[in-house]
């Protein structure tokens, strides 16, 4: 019983660990997808004097990613109903040239002002269109979801780094004696801190693979019979194997941080 | 005979030597040689001792164990050389979590002993120290002289060429005290190792020859 409480004392704050990891991670990906759609969604109207190729807009501006050209034709088609040939190809002459611009990344409205200006710097360039306060509404709400989430996770592992070091102490008491005798009796570092890595690899490999256990139960269990269509179609978002790497690597890291400290701390006694 | 200990004008002291514990002693002891250092409670018995294994490195002057320098000894060097020694303390120094059987060979496991051997060496030093059939039990399930009979077991288990011994009987009574001379005579005599045992009274019956230094004032000198 006594051996079962000790074992959870390093396993949960590390399953705590581990999940905040995880869980930084799943959100890390769900919100630079949603970046991703929001920048795929956003557009720049403009419009020009003259016919203008993509690599001229993105000379002006590095941020610029897409250029396509909006088709007046139709437009004017619609308009011209039931005038000549003449007047239509007139009005066509007339019109200036229409572009939506896609952008490279998502930019805040500040940056989207920057690269209107650059683009109204442009003396071919007649207006432009960035439909910032859609936009910044959007914008907002994508940096309160990333901050509320790295404050989340940022006090998860610290509260849990916490009870590891608190788990260390414990272990330091715990083994001292031991540890000592064996130094005493000439054994190196290695088999000194042998029987203490032993058990905390074990509970890292616990922590770790119920970690795997839970987000992979999410990816294959919940979000495939969810019949959510969103969550279906964006189910590598939740669990990827280069995951198992990762948490692996962290709870192993944590394990020889951990037993590298405790056993530089247990001295040999020296007394009179 | 070669020296197994030598001092010349050693001093030891603690933390930043501000309190000299040993002054200038020098003596040599010799290869299968008996020795008990005597002195009053807080006299520097056991710093000395601690000296011999490398827990304190003197002050001043030489020290060689074993052929080494321990003025100057590699922390390499220090492991291998208290691999070779058999130390005995007064509270035991027994890992309560580990069985009998296993305190006992905790030599053999640092030496990277194999199991099958470890075992063999086990049965054969349970006999030994009279404590056959409780190799599976665990130290505090053992009176304070079985206790001390395992902590000798221990310091013989790899046939060691120096054995330390801090207040062996410190804690015991007179059957168990006798018992543990016994062994450490034996070990003496038989194995043909080098004891030096420091105590606050010497048996009164003792059946080897042995040479007696008494600490006083910091100053250690030989009684003939």
């Amino acid at each position: 019983m006594k051996s079962i409480k000790h074992h959870l004392m390093f396993i949960l704050p590390l399953l705590a660990i581990l999940l905040g990891v995880e869980s930084f991670m799943v959100f890390g990906r769900v919100t630079a997808s949603y970046g991703e759609n929001l920048k795929k969604a956003y557009t720049i109207l403009v419009v020009t004097r003259k016919p203008m190729t993509p690599e001229a807009f993105r000379k002006i501006d590095n941020n610029i990613d897409r250029v396509e050209t909006i088709k007046r034709r139709s437009i004017v088609e619609q308009i011209a109903q039931g005038m000549s040939n003449i007047s239509t190809q007139e009005i066509l002459k007339s019109l200036p040239q229409f572009y939506t611009v896609k952008l490279n990344r998502y930019l805040s409205n500040a940056q989207i002002d920057v690269i209107k200006q650059h683009l109204i710097r442009d003396p071919n360039v007649r207006r432009v269109e960035t439909f910032g306060q859609a936009h910044n509404a959007n914008y907002n709400l994508y940096m309160l979801i990333r901050a509320a989430l790295w404050m989340f996770v940022g006090f998860m592992v610290f509260t849990s780094l916490f009870l590891v070091v608190k788990q260390m102490e414990i272990w330091q008491l715990e083994h001292r004696e031991r540890m000592q005798v064996m130094e005493i009796l000439g054994a190196s570092a290695m088999l000194r801190s042998g029987v203490l890595f032993r058990i905390a690899l074990t509970d890292a490999l616990i922590a770790a693979l119920t970690t795997i256990g839970v987000f992979a139960f999410l990816r294959y269990g919940w979000v495939a019979r969810s019949e959510i269509d969103l969550l279906m179609r964006k189910q590598d978002l939740f669990f990827q194997y280069k995951d198992i790497l990762i948490l692996l690597g962290i709870a192993l890291v944590i394990v020889l941080v951990s037993v590298v400290l405790v056993s530089r701390n247990v001295k040999e006694v020296r007394d009179v | 005979m070669p020296n197994v200990i030598s001092t010349n004008r050693m001093t030891l002291a603690y933390d930043k030597g501000e309190k000299e514990i040993i002054r200038n002693a020098t003596f040599r002891i010799k290869k299968g040689e008996f020795v008990f250092i005597t002195g009053p409670s807080g006299s520097g018995k056991s710093t000395l001792l601690k000296s011999f294994y490398g827990q304190l490195v003197p002050k001043k002057g030489d020290l060689v164990v074993g052929g080494l320098d321990m003025t100057n000894v590699s922390k390499k060097n220090l492991q291998k050389l208290r691999t070779h020694l058999g130390i005995i303390f007064q509270d035991y120094k027994l890992i309560n979590e580990w069985t009998v059987a296993k305190n006992i060979v905790l030599p053999l496991i640092i030496a990277g002993y194999n199991v099958d051997m470890q075992q063999t060496q086990a049965q054969r030093l349970l006999k030994h120290v009279k404590l056959e059939g409780k190799g599976d039990m665990y130290p505090l399930q053992l009176s304070g002289g079985e206790q001390q009979r395992v902590g000798v077991a221990r310091a013989l288990s790899k046939t060691p060429f120096l054995i330390l011994a801090d207040e062996p009987t410190g804690n015991l009574d007179e059957y168990s005290s006798n018992v543990i001379w016994d062994l450490m005579e034996n070990a003496c005599d038989q194995l043909g190792a080098t004891v030096v045992v420091v105590t606050h009274r010497i048996p009164t019956i003792f059946n080897i020859p042995y040479r007696h230094f008494i600490i006083e004032n910091g100053g250690i000198h030989e009684v003939h």
